[in-house]
């Protein structure tokens, strides 16, 4: 048996296998993978699994962005491999622990190399230089890796420039485990072959070569025929030697649910507002009049995987926390980009960004955090943007659009010069409605054409000024959208909060009872107590620190959740929401 | 109207319905039930084809079996394009008739092996697989060199022919058989872009490619 080391780099398919908006099934040491070029040109090696249901990936659908599993069409993200959308949970963004494992990828000499846990780098190879090399027809074979190892050593080519010269002298200058290096001479050519065997599993190999360039005047499918030919011949001679042996029993790679860190809880902390990521500031623009973007690069590692409507939490250096929507995409997974406004009452937070942010600064954020979660089930959908009210939208529109669904997008600014992302906004052509300069009355007016001819399965997203979205909800009420089809994201909660109240709150879970006294929250009393809740904007805007209502009647002071929600009595946003009656009941 | 006798799952029977959708031809299909019912056996089918046989047309009076054979008279009757069938031009005519009868070898292994999986008849399953391992490495060879050469479809050329909708349905339905396509990168991209043809129909256990990119 040879050495199955999971540290060691193998070649597992070559550069052009993957060809655009293809899946390639690949395997090494019995673990399959499915491995797949997203349009920006990154290379992701996947398990190759659907956390689903386990049907293989590798007969999925790669839309250049994400990878679509064939079965219940699961979505998972270039790059992350976090899933993006479940279609039998419309209204639900997936949780973050549905990641598939991702295993390293690099591109060298032509071909795809990875391994389970790599050390080092992908080894050099002696007179071969990087992009010069003719990479040969890759050779499957029913044979295990160190007996075609042995073979190879016994293989004969001509050099390229003297494809018919007799006889060849050849000669092996090198080789491993896995490898053998060989120079062929003859009238006066040379040329120098390397080849890989990728151990397949026990009793499979691949045959992978390359040689060391294409001389002038040499035909590039004459030399790969050449090759193509011996090695054919060359694989009947070891698979009829392979086949008088026993067959190996197949390997038995360990499937890993989910990643290690991605299992772990959440720690504990008493500050609850978590900035677990550190990212760098790797571009700053000016996105339109009075709106900063920022690009967010990692500074180790990867970015979580975010979906469209999702936010996160920025640590100003100011000390400030405030939540921005990412912009980006569907598979734009290599940074987060985002747009401030700079506000003229700016409590700090807008002005630092403005002002005070360079290019080059590293900042602390959240993981990206969904509570404005995009259905891709409607029969037509409708964006209905404010002002900056537009980041949410635009990467919810960029999903969309991407994927060929029904929407359009109605962005209503003061002024075109005031329209941010005009790059990113032109992707969507004819489905952007810009709506410039109209006055309040104006924009009902528009509002109420936009949202009239309501048809059961449509679905509107609202995002911007307040007053404009209690408008755009109560047009919507007006011409008959039902609660459940309209969603909605304030940016902030301008209502005076009430803190007046006294009651008592019985964590059912937990198995703890809690006064919350005049002038504090659930929140903070629950933190106190050392009960873990996650929060970001903590005035009833973002939804993050949503709890269920198990007994009681909720007083509730929030802008995120709808009428509906809120009659029912079963959800309260904890960090300004508080009690009717005595006692609150909350499933936590 | 061109009557098909047809079963949903033969994959001879898809290939007729995939040429007809490609071409934009309306067909009336009489389902025949083979399996569990053997009606290709019976009496007033065998009256029809005497191999018992699917499938078999009707077309103006015309009664043909033999899936390579319909697909002969569908493009030479009905392509106006003249492309399919290339008729014109006698080398890769004679190409054409190379690879049908290589899809009926495929029919031979490939889809041997998915009957004796899957509708449980009596074959010969290592013979079926081994077969038709021996297929497809000529057919992934012959793919991949015309890949370096620009060619997407079997036979040379900028449009596909009938030999690759001979061809497709047995190789996509291979892992049916228990014949993994694992070790045919090449007919993997072709799988790929015979379903990107304008047209294309899926069938059970055939999936649909996504949108290639946009140029």
């Amino acid at each position: 048996m040879f050495d199955t080391s999971p540290h060691r780099w193998h070649p597992i398919a070559a550069s052009s296998d993957l060809v655009s908006r293809h899946v390639f099934h690949g395997q090494l040491l019995g673990r399959e993978f499915a491995v797949w070029r997203a349009d920006d040109g990154f290379v992701n090696v996947w398990e190759n699994r659907c956390l689903h249901r386990g049907v293989r990936l590798s007969i999925g659908i790669n839309d250049g962005r994400e990878l679509k599993c064939q079965y219940h069409g699961w979505r998972y993200a270039n790059r992350t491999a976090g899933c993006t959308y479940i279609p039998a949970h419309p209204a639900d963004a997936p949780a973050r622990t549905i990641t598939n494992r991702t295993f390293a990828a690099v591109e060298r000499y032509g071909m795809v190399w990875s391994a389970e846990q790599p050390e080092g780098e992908v080894p050099a190879v002696a007179g071969m230089e990087e992009g010069g090399q003719l990479v040969l027809r890759p050779i499957p074979l029913n044979a295990s890796a160190d007996r075609v190892v042995e073979h190879l050593k016994s293989y004969a080519f001509a050099p390229s420039a003297a494809l018919d010269a007799q006889p060849v002298e050849m000669a092996v200058e090198g080789g491993g485990a896995f490898s053998v290096a060989l120079l062929a001479r003859a009238d006066g050519a040379a040329t120098r072959a390397a080849f890989f065997v990728q151990p397949v599993d026990s009793g499979r190999s691949v045959i992978r070569g390359m040689l060391d360039a294409l001389p002038d005047g040499a035909d590039r499918v004459t030399v790969l025929r050449h090759h193509n030919q011996r090695l054919t011949e060359l694989r009947e001679r070891i698979e009829r030697e392979a086949a008088r042996l026993p067959a190996p029993e197949p390997m038995q790679p360990a499937i890993v649910p989910v990643s290690a860190e991605l299992a772990e809880m959440p720690e504990l902390t008493p500050s609850g507002r978590k900035a677990a990521l550190r990212v760098q500031v790797a571009r700053k623009w000016q996105a339109a009049e009075g709106i900063a973007a920022l690009e967010l690069r990692t500074v180790n590692g990867v970015l979580p995987t975010f979906q469209p409507g999702a936010h996160i939490d920025l640590h100003l250096p100011n000390g400030l926390v405030r939540q921005y929507s990412i912009t980006n995409g569907p598979g734009e997974t290599d940074r987060y980009v985002i747009g401030v406004k700079r506000e003229a009452a700016s409590g700090g937070g807008s002005a630092c960004v403005h002002d005070t942010l360079r290019v080059g600064d590293v900042l602390a954020i959240s993981e990206p955090r969904n509570n404005f979660p995009l259905r891709r089930d409607a029969v037509r959908t409708l964006f209905i943007a404010g002002g900056i009210g537009i980041t949410p939208l635009l990467s919810m529109a960029l999903a969309l659009d991407h994927s060929a669904l029904s929407y359009r997008l109605h962005y209503f600014a003061q002024a075109e010069s005031q329209m941010a992302f005009a790059d990113r906004l032109a992707e969507l052509k004819g489905n952007l409605v810009p709506h410039l300069g109209l006055s309040p009355e104006a924009t009902q007016e528009k509002l109420r054409e936009t949202l009239s001819g309501y048809v059961p399965g449509m679905h509107v997203y609202l995002c911007g000024p307040g007053p404009m979205l209690e408008a755009a909800r109560a047009i919507a009420r007006d011409c008959g959208w039902p609660e459940s089809a309209v969603h909605f994201e304030y940016f902030k909660n301008t209502h005076e909060i009430d803190d007046s109240s006294s009651f008592e709150v019985a964590l059912a879970r937990s198995c703890v009872t809690l006064q919350v006294p005049a002038g504090r929250t659930i929140l903070d009393v629950m933190r106190e107590a050392g009960i873990d809740m996650p929060s970001s904007c903590e005035q009833g805007a973002c939804g993050t620190c949503l709890a269920t209502v198990i007994e009681g009647e909720p007083d509730h002071q929030d802008v995120y959740l709808n009428d509906a929600e809120k009659r029912s009595n079963t959800k309260i946003m904890t960090c300004v929401s508080r009690a009717k009656s005595a006692r609150l009941v909350l499933d936590l | 109207m061109i009557k098909l006798y047809d079963y949903e799952l033969s994959g001879n029977c898809y290939k007729l319905r995939l040429f007809m959708s490609m071409l934009g031809l309306e067909y009336e299909s009489v389902p025949i039930d083979f399996y569990p019912g053997r009606e290709h056996k019976s009496d007033w089918f065998l009256r029809i084809n005497p191999l018992g046989q699917l499938p078999v047309i009707e077309d103006e009076g015309l009664v043909l079996r033999d899936a390579q054979a319909i697909l002969v008279y569908l493009a030479a009757r009905y392509d106006t394009s003249r492309q399919w069938y290339p008729v014109d031009d006698p080398r890769r005519l004679g190409e054409v008739s190379q690879w049908l009868s290589f899809a009926d070898g495929i029919t031979a292994t490939a889809s041997a092996a998915r009957l004796h999986d899957g509708l449980f008849y009596d074959r010969d399953i290592e013979a079926c697989r081994t077969g038709a391992h021996r297929l497809f490495r000529i057919l992934d060879d012959h793919l991949w060199f015309g890949e370096q050469e620009g060619c997407d479809w079997i036979v040379a050329g900028d449009r596909p022919t009938i030999a690759d909708i001979a061809c497709f349905p047995y190789v996509i339905l291979s892992e049916e058989g228990g014949i993994s396509r694992q070790d045919y990168p090449a007919i993997r991209r072709w799988c790929d872009r015979v379903k990107r043809l304008p047209g294309f129909i899926v069938m059970s256990g055939v999936f649909p490619a996504g949108p290639a990119k946009a140029a």
